[in-house]
């Protein structure tokens, strides 16, 4: 058994150090919190938000860039190397990291919520000053990656979408000073598709085939269709950036929408026969979230298409933002309340009698509260916006902020056990002859 | 794009071996494990022959009442005898 828990420490030796991972999914965490709270208090103006500064806004970036980004950030800096079979960068690099996006995510959002031109754009120098160094670790990664070239891709297409929406986010945060690069509507058009279904829902999609299978403990999907669906993302954010450039909208944005449809059409039905065909094909709660986070990311891409189509709708723009950010909201939580509990036994100790189990790791009650209200909160917010109802989007926020609370629960309590497994104490001998 | 290596299996002494090699992930850990289940019901060892340390594969032994030992190879391989918990 000392040989046993001997190796298991060489091979964690080789994960990045627990707290890298960790300190970006506690920031999400706390981010995710303040996010519901931040809707909650600015309810009043939630429901027909279309831009501008204040507590709405202020809200919107909390999720994107505090829980999504930081999520993402978290999870590729963990998953790349499994991908690539390169390391992403020193752990002192990625630590450097965390310490400038997450000020920098504070202070861009507080400036948001008290409305100061000047703070929001410190606060985005700061936010694009540390995305510029993540994507300099991710492009210094994918350059030197080794084998799945399908994820691989994924990430390339997302980098190029991170360029994209630094610099649309750049010219947005300097159009408040009549300083815009680009002209306001063009950098809207392209911060919104390149943010949403760019960077993150290509990120998402790249790291799920590897993430579902294994969680499913299933065969690889089929990569035909797979490279079919990354072609469709790629070409629809082409069209979405000359549309956004004035470049016959009123066709390239159907188009868009139509291949990005298309594009997730085909990654979920090879997600879903993937998770049908594994070990373990039942996967809980948390993939009920990830359906959600499907289903939504298609439902938006459809509230796009009525946006593009001129649909009479007043709050449409709204509409269309909730269900894009509940999407990728549920997409990332159900992924992450699987992943925290696998990475933690990984890391925990285990001393002579190996690593802890996940499921000794994880706390279903505090997944099965937050579950509830996630939706919940989802389903008032979808109300607050069809009725434009200050009353509903507070409900929202504040059930919203109590399934944080038991999100961060989960969280403290995966990262309590993780810690209280006893430390191991290495036996001289690592190996032994067969 | 399709031109994967395939999984090699064999059985000696030792056990039954399964070579992993080259495979993207995550392959490795569902034929380990699809090998490992079909052990179970057999019993008996299985010696993997692996590129890299498989991190993901602990906690999925863990969960089966598995568990790992490394055995001495060339270098370049990292080679496991997986078997069950006492």
């Amino acid at each position: 058994m000392a040989l046993a828990a001997t190796f298991l420490g060489n091979a964690r030796s080789r994960l990045l150090p627990a707290s890298i991972p960790f300190r970006f999914f506690g920031a999400a965490v706390a981010f995710h919190l303040l996010a519901w709270l931040a809707l909650l208090a600015g309810a009043a103006a939630a429901p027909s938000f279309a831009g501008g500064l204040g507590l709405p806004l202020a809200a919107l970036h909390l999720v994107t860039l505090g829980v999504l980004v930081m999520t993402a950030i978290g999870a590729s800096l963990q998953l790349l190397p499994v991908a690539t079979r390169q390391a992403v960068g020193s752990p002192r690099a990625m630590a450097a990291l965390w310490w400038c996006y997450v000020p920098g995510v504070a202070l861009l959002t507080t400036a948001m919520a008290l409305a100061q031109p000047w703070l929001l754009a410190a606060g985005a120098a700061v936010v694009v000053l540390a995305l510029i160094g993540y994507a300099l670790l991710l492009a210094r990664n994918l350059l030197a990656a080794k084998g799945m070239a399908l994820v691989v891709v994924h990430g390339w297409a997302a980098l190029a979408s991170l360029g994209v929406l630094l610099v649309s986010g750049l010219s947005l945060a300097a159009d408040y000073h009549g300083h815009g690069i680009i002209d306001r509507a063009s950098a809207l058009g392209l911060h919104v598709a390149f943010a949403g279904y760019g960077f993150m829902a290509l990120l998402v999609l790249g790291f799920s085939y590897i993430l579902i299978p294994m969680f499913a403990l299933s065969e690889s999907p089929a990569q035909r269709p797979a490279w079919a669906s990354v072609a469709a993302a790629v070409s629809a954010l082409v069209l979405a950036a000359m549309a956004a450039f004035g470049t016959q909208p009123a066709a390239l944005w159907p188009a868009a929408i139509g291949l990005g449809l298309a594009a997730l059409g085909v990654h979920v039905a090879l997600m879903v026969r993937a998770q049908r065909s594994g070990m373990r094909p039942k996967l809980g709660r948390p993939f009920v979230l990830v359906r959600i986070g499907w289903a939504g990311l298609a439902a938006s891409l459809m509230a796009a298409l009525a946006l593009a189509l001129d649909a009479r709708f007043a709050r449409l723009a709204s509409l269309f933002g909730v269900l894009l950010i509940g999407a990728l909201l549920s997409l990332l939580l159900g992924m992450l309340s699987r992943i925290v509990p696998f990475l933690a036994s990984m890391h925990a100790a285990g001393g002579k009698r190996g690593p802890p189990l996940p499921s000794a790791l994880t706390a279903e009650r505090p997944l099965a509260v937050h579950f509830g209200c996630h939706l919940t909160a989802l389903a008032l917010l979808l109300a607050a916006v069809a009725f434009d109802s200050a009353g509903l989007a507070q409900a929202a926020g504040a059930v919203g902020a109590a399934g944080a609370l038991a999100f961060a629960r989960f969280f403290m309590l995966a990262c309590q056990r993780m810690q209280a497994v006893p430390a191991l104490v290495p036996p001289p001998v690592a190996t032994r002859r067969v | 794009m399709n031109a994967e290596p395939a999984t090699r299996r064999w059985r000696d002494g030792q056990g039954e071996h399964i070579d992993v090699r080259g495979l993207p992930p995550p392959q490795p850990l569902v034929a380990i494990l699809r090998l490992v289940h079909e052990q179970g019901l057999a019993g008996g060892a299985v010696i993997v022959h692996h590129d890299r340390d498989p991190a993901l594969l602990y906690p999925e032994l863990a969960e089966r009442g598995w568990w790992a030992e490394r055995v001495d190879c060339a270098p370049g391989e990292v080679r496991l005898r997986l078997s069950r918990s006492t």
